[in-house]
């Protein structure tokens, strides 16, 4: 019980920040700060096709700062249907290298993913390969698990306060035999005012980025068709709500057949600074 | 009066250790001539140093204290010393731009440009340290 006590203190305690980037799928140059732990929860939800049943997806990320080039990243996740059931898809444990020391035109990061999920996990973290199944029920789709390994080339650049970023995706599923799958993520964003004010305002407009994402599924090596693959376009808002905490929102529209014809994400976010001299101080190390 | 004094003696290490006095520049990390050579282009405006202060709490006093004068702990600059006042405007941009990730510190570029002009204004009103002098 005193351990507990002393838990929320610390917590509370903690000085937080946040300022995170609008995009839900792609991803930038830019790292989790050192010690720092962003704390996320999200939620997928689409407007389904004919056949098809609403569902929301909602997942919760633990973001790490392990060094100013390395973050590490651990995921938990589940999915409701409507008419159907509440099943726990997953978990995924993700880490970003970023190999160079400067800023260049074109920033690369390494990424490298494990996922153990089963089908029925509907976060569409990312797109890639054929369409996902949005129509079988979650009995059927539970029971298939994946193991599956992702690799993506991240690209990235800051110019004119704007940020792009090009994500080349790779995926092999170990558990079925799909081949290797391709995928793609571009984003573009930028914040609606570049200058600071001297005040602390919650609705001043340095506070709101905004921008669009685009991404989608490249077929497998058992077969580049595109017709069978998902791709979405998705306008992107990040809204600083305070100084430790971001809001985003973003509508996708599918552009293809195979996709959810509308997708709607959700994110709020806390970050906690200096998390691990924190937890430190929690097991007796002085500050 | 001699137990007041252990306890001056006992406190000044530890205040020390939230102050990086023995702060020592990276000598590899260098600034390109051109953008050490780059001016403020907000100088005019210094009523700007004020949203520069805010986005210097948001985002650096983490490492580098609240009045910038660094920890121990975490390795990173006073930003008081000389060493780092005595250098150009367009190098500290640089420095905040890019970041020195061997050293932990992280690249800024996320932050707008003239956000981060807004912090290189802010450094320039740190007061110098008294050990510094």
């Amino acid at each position: 019980m005193k351990l507990f006590i002393r838990c929320l203190l610390l917590l509370a305690a903690m000085k937080c920040l946040a300022q995170e980037s609008p995009y839900f799928v792609t991803y930038d140059h830019h790292m989790e700060e050192p010690g720092n732990l962003d704390v996320e929860i999200s939620a997928t939800t689409d407007v389904p096709r004919m056949g098809q049943r609403f569902f929301g997806a909602p997942w919760t990320e633990f973001e790490y700062g392990v060094t100013a080039n390395w973050t590490t990243e651990f995921y938990l996740e589940g999915q409701s249907t409507y008419g159907d059931s509440t099943v726990f898809t997953g978990w995924r444990w993700e880490n970003r290298y970023r190999p160079l020391k400067r800023l260049h035109l074109f920033n690369p990061v390494l990424y490298l993913e494990y996922e153990n999920i089963n089908e029925a996990s509907r976060i569409l973290k990312e797109v890639e390969g054929d369409a996902p199944d949005l129509s079988s029920p979650n009995s059927i789709l539970r029971s298939e698990q994946d193991h599956e390994l992702e690799a993506k080339l991240i690209l990235s650049t800051d110019s004119h306060n704007w940020n792009f970023a090009e994500n080349f995706i790779v995926a092999k599923n170990f558990s079925q035999s799909e081949g290797v799958e391709f995928g793609y993520s571009l984003g573009a964003f930028r914040p609606l005012a570049t200058i600071a004010s001297g005040k602390n305002c919650r609705f001043c407009r340095e506070n709101f980025s905004a921008g669009a994402e685009f991404y989608g599924g490249l077929g497998s090596t058992q077969g580049f068709v595109l017709s069978n693959t998902a791709h979405y376009a998705a306008p992107v808002f990040a809204w600083l709500l305070t100084e430790n905490s971001t809001l985003r929102f973003s509508p996708g529209f599918g552009l293809t057949h195979e996709s959810a014809p509308v997708l709607f994400r959700i994110g709020y976010s806390y970050e906690i600074q200096d998390f691990k001299s924190t937890v430190a101080h929690l097991f007796g190390a002085r500050r | 009066m001699r137990k007041f004094l252990c306890i001056i003696m006992l406190a000044l290490p530890l205040g020390a250790g939230a102050q990086n006095l023995t702060y020592w520049p990276d000598p590899t990390w260098r600034v390109p001539e051109n953008a050490a050579a780059q001016p403020n282009p907000l100088t005019d405006r210094p009523e700007l140093a004020g949203g520069g202060r805010k986005l210097f709490l948001r985002n650096c006093a983490e490492c580098h204290g609240e009045d910038g004068t660094g920890k121990t702990k975490k390795h990173s600059a006073n930003l008081q010393l000389p060493a780092i006042q005595i250098q150009s405007d367009g190098a500290l941009f640089w420095k905040i731009t890019n970041g020195n990730t061997g050293r932990g510190m992280p690249s800024f570029s996320k932050l707008p440009e003239p956000e981060r002009w807004q912090i290189v204004m802010y450094l320039r009103q740190l007061k110098p340290l008294a050990a510094a002098r």
